[in-house]
């Protein structure tokens, strides 16, 4: 009798088999590596560690963003637990146009509110709830920085992902920013890692002298490739992530990515343990972080203010 | 069985007594101690509670302190009209060093502003709006430090805004904007007790600070407030802790403490089980404690009772083995207490009785050959060591009937027997009346022993007056056989000298009998006196020549006795 009943609960066991979390990834593992290290310790702090109380199935679109809804509908249709949209608004969008019932969790740096993801922060609705790192929000924080490293532009170039979900309202912004600070601002688009030499090139052969990269996933994953180009160009940018001066750029200017990764990771675990989403509001990163690069801007010949070099968060020498 | 009845009665009440006597007092203890215990217990409680509500107000309060310290860096000089790029250095610095800080607003004294620096929005340097008429301005003025309202941004994160001035109006002012979402790195560290928690709630009763952020976060939310609320309600003002339910539904112990500046209250809560946790385990103690003293007590009281009752029952079967007549039963108690020494007198009184009744038995026996008066004699003496064989000077009587023989030829058995027991009735009584010692039957002869084997005053007399009340009595018997026509007569002899007496026989058949040449010759004169006659030897007669009618019939040749020997009669009156 003892038998039997212990061999009821192996197998009922076995059949109550680990909750799985579906991954959808727009990179690739190596880009995704740090953000993925972050989730990860978030699911620790949750209580749950990959492979022994969770199972995670993952679906790379290693920089294909067109791809993504394919992915998302596949992870859904293995009927995972929780799907986790990491890495910008695209992911999210997609994961929650599958219509899944799953609980999805975000991780983006756009407005969930203003993208109609959700319906409140406080009040997420529906199945979907996660957190958003403001790297759209600070756009223009971004082109003021550039201004004051360049107060005697008058011109200054914004790159832009026209594929982009966020693109129009950060331009919008930025036009606003622009108007508030006086200078013009040179518009270009790159949606494709083939267009980043032209808009180097072009604009090293204008007379806007300063790149202001909008908040972008995929600008975001290809900073190294960014940077080598600014320094081939000589030219002064910014953009969101502080992967970009860490690889030679000039400076940065956005939300911590290890902080909403790992957020998101305790957001999945709480969902794992059986908590609405509906009950958990969407959280707004608090670390909004500048990082310079001093050996980089010497190499350009600029030099920042002692203000931007006192605000910074990390100053590379 | 009735007695044995009781005695099983008695140990119950022995037990339960001596039970009681130990365990009524432990559990009096007990209880007293228990409820002292939860008493100190709660008192503890309260205090703990108290001192965690304290610490963490201090914690929240430090929070709030060492952001309008820092912001005090920022009013130390006075501005003048050009633009101020240290100032400006200083703001960045300050919030690169306070996370909290969203947003620093400096104002000047004409109540322009300055400098406006943002983590979020667009920078404004010198753009010298007034804001003279700002509240937060205006109170910082007042009261130098001012504390606006929680404010909820997009509904969600709990926002302060925090003023202050310098020591002079030409420092002007200070306004930041603080995001209260970063005092969840303080609420969360503040641990009471294992599970227990802190959370902060603003004056009016919205949540602001929570180890859960995303409860924080619908803090706006009167729906997410309510039972935080509640809470506070229930400590109320007075002092204390009080016991009621989170948010989670679980019973609590909760105790409050205010922040000073905002006007906010950190309450402390515990689960009512982990609160109670160590009272609970001192009951549990106390109660574990007074069933091992009660399971102690019982074993106690147990061998106590036994020990008592025991000696007891050994007492009782003892004596009644005794009183059954076993004597040699000894009760052994060695408990060195008054039951041994009780014991020990049962054993004596044992003993005693076993050696009364050895005596009875003696006296019994010595009544067969003794008077009565002398057997009674004997016995006072308590000895019957004047049985032992000695030598002595007695006087032997005998007698027997003449023409018996021949006469109880001729009659039926139960004539014979008839006329033998009235003859023996008469004899005997003779004998017990002169105290003498009857010594043997045998047939229709007699022997008596006087002086032996209690000596007499004057023997020979007495053996004398003896014989003379036979011959009266048994010569009455005679008359009335003639009668019947039986031809008998009755002859006495007596002799005195020296003789040795004692008992002879074997254990059960023990008789006792005198031995010497005085007894052959009283025989002999028994033998040759005739009816009537009462023959004595010359020591006899020597000793009752003056007091009784002695007459000498010379010599006689006795058969036995090599020379003829002097023989005298006694005369005696036959009425």
């Amino acid at each position: 009798m003892l038998a039997a009943a212990a061999a009821a609960w192996t197998t009922s066991a076995r059949a109550q088999k680990m909750p799985v979390i579906g991954y959808l990834c727009p990179e690739s593992p190596d880009l995704f590596d740090s953000r993925l290290r972050a989730f990860h310790q978030g699911l620790r702090e949750a209580g749950f560690v990959e492979g022994r109380n969770v199972a995670i199935e993952y679906q790379w679109a290693n920089g294909q963003y067109a791809r993504l809804p394919a992915l998302a509908a596949e992870l859904v249709a293995r009927h995972v637990d929780v799907v986790v949209a990491p890495g910008g608004a695209p992911v999210a969008l997609a994961a929650k146009a599958t219509g899944t019932a799953s609980t999805i969790i975000f991780e983006m740096g756009g407005d969930p509110v203003q993208l109609g993801v959700v319906d409140s922060l406080p009040r997420p609705g529906g199945n979907i709830t996660g957190v958003s790192s403001l790297s759209v929000d600070v756009s223009p924080k971004r082109l003021e920085l550039m201004h004051e490293l360049l107060p005697t532009a008058t011109r200054l170039a914004v790159v832009a992902n026209p594929t982009s979900p966020t693109a129009s309202s950060q331009l919008q912004k930025l036009r606003s920013a622009a108007e508030t600070l006086g200078v013009q601002l040179r518009i270009l688009n790159a949606s494709k890692e083939e267009e980043f030499e032209s808009v180097f090139a072009a604009v090293a052969s204008e007379a806007a002298n300063g790149l202001v990269f909008t908040s972008d996933p995929y600008f975001a994953f290809r900073s190294r490739r960014l940077a080598d180009l600014a320094i081939k160009y000589g030219l002064p940018a910014i953009t969101q992530t502080r992967d970009f001066p860490i690889a030679g750029g000039l400076m940065s200017y956005g939300g911590d990515f290890v902080q909403s990764h790992r957020r998101a990771g305790m957001y999945a675990g709480r969902v794992l343990k059986g908590e609405k989403p509906a009950d958990l509001p969407v959280q707004l990163v608090t670390k909004v972080e500048l990082v310079i690069n001093l050996k980089t801007a010497k190499l350009l010949g600029r030099e920042f203010s002692p203000s931007v070099i006192s605000g910074a968060d990390e100053v590379i020498e | 069985m009735i007695v044995r009845d009781r005695f099983r009665g008695l140990f119950p009440k022995y037990f339960l007594a001596l039970f009681m006597a130990v365990a009524i007092p432990l559990a009096i203890n007990g209880g007293i101690e228990a409820w002292f215990g939860y008493r100190d217990q709660r008192a503890r409680l309260d205090q703990l509670l108290g001192v965690q509500a304290s610490s963490a107000a201090a914690e929240i309060h430090n929070f709030i302190f060492d952001i309008t310290t820092q912001l005090g860096w920022l009013v130390q000089q006075p501005w003048t009209d050009e633009p101020d790029e240290q100032r400006r250095t200083d703001a960045q610095r300050l919030l690169r060093q306070a996370p909290a800080i969203a947003s620093l607003t400096l104002v000047d004294n004409k109540g322009h502003e300055r400098l406006y620096v943002s983590r979020l929005g667009l920078n404004r340097i010198e753009s010298r709006a007034d804001r003279a008429t700002n509240p937060a301005l205006v109170g910082a003025r007042a009261s130098r430090v001012w504390f606006s309202d929680v404010s909820y941004n997009r509904g969600s994160e709990p926002y302060l805004t925090v003023a202050t001035v310098g020591n002079r109006p030409a420092a002007g002012a200070v306004i930041a904007e603080v995001n209260l979402k970063l005092i969840w790195d303080v609420i969360s560290a503040i641990k009471v007790g294992q599970t227990g928690i802190a959370f902060v709630l603003d004056q009016p009763g919205r949540l602001i600070a929570h180890p859960d952020i995303s409860l924080v976060l619908r803090g706006a939310e009167a729906s997410t407030s309510q039972p935080f609320r509640s809470l506070r309600e229930a400590i109320g003002p007075g002092v204390g802790f009080a016991t009621s339910q989170d948010a989670r539904g679980r019973m609590v112990a909760a105790s409050a403490a205010a922040v000073a500046g905002p006007d906010w209250t950190v309450v402390v809560e515990q689960p009512i089980a982990e609160a109670y946790a160590p009272i609970y385990a001192a009951l549990w103690r106390t109660a574990a404690l007074l069933a091992v003293s009660t399971v102690f007590a019982g074993l106690l009281a147990y061998a106590l009772a036994h020990r008592m009752t025991e000696p007891i029952k050994l007492l009782e079967e003892g004596t009644e083995r005794i009183g059954a007549g076993s004597f040699e039963h000894r009760i052994s108690i060695q408990t060195g207490d008054e039951f041994q020494r009780l014991a020990d007198s049962f054993n004596r009184m044992a003993g005693e009785l076993a050696l009364a009744q050895q005596h009875q038995e003696r006296i019994a026996k010595l009544k067969r050959f003794l008077a009565p008066q002398v057997a009674d004699l004997v016995d006072r003496a308590g000895d019957d060591s004047v049985l032992d064989g000695r030598r002595t000077d007695v006087v032997v009587v005998f007698c027997d009937l003449r023409g018996f023989t021949a006469f109880s030829a001729g009659v039926t058995p139960e004539e014979v027997m008839g006329v033998l027991s009235d003859y023996y009735a008469v004899l005997g009584r003779v004998i017990a009346q002169f105290e003498a010692t009857l010594i043997s039957f045998s047939g229709d002869g007699l022997m008596v022993l006087v002086n032996a084997p209690v000596p007499v005053e004057q023997p020979a007399l007495r053996a004398v007056d003896l014989a003379i009340e036979m011959q009266k009595r048994v010569q009455k018997l005679i008359a009335g056989w003639h009668a019947r026509g039986y031809q008998v007569g009755f002859g006495v002899g007596l002799a005195g000298g020296p003789a040795t007496v004692g008992r002879i026989g074997y254990e059960d058949r023990l008789d006792y009998t005198a031995i010497g040449s005085v007894v052959n010759l009283a025989a002999r004169l028994c033998a040759s006196a005739a009816d009537r006659e009462i023959l004595v030897d010359a020591d006899v007669a020597a000793s009752v020549r003056d007091r009784r009618s002695v007459r000498d019939l010379g010599n006689r040749q006795i058969k036995g006795f090599d020379e003829a020997i002097p023989v005298f009669g006694i005369s005696y009156d036959a009425h």
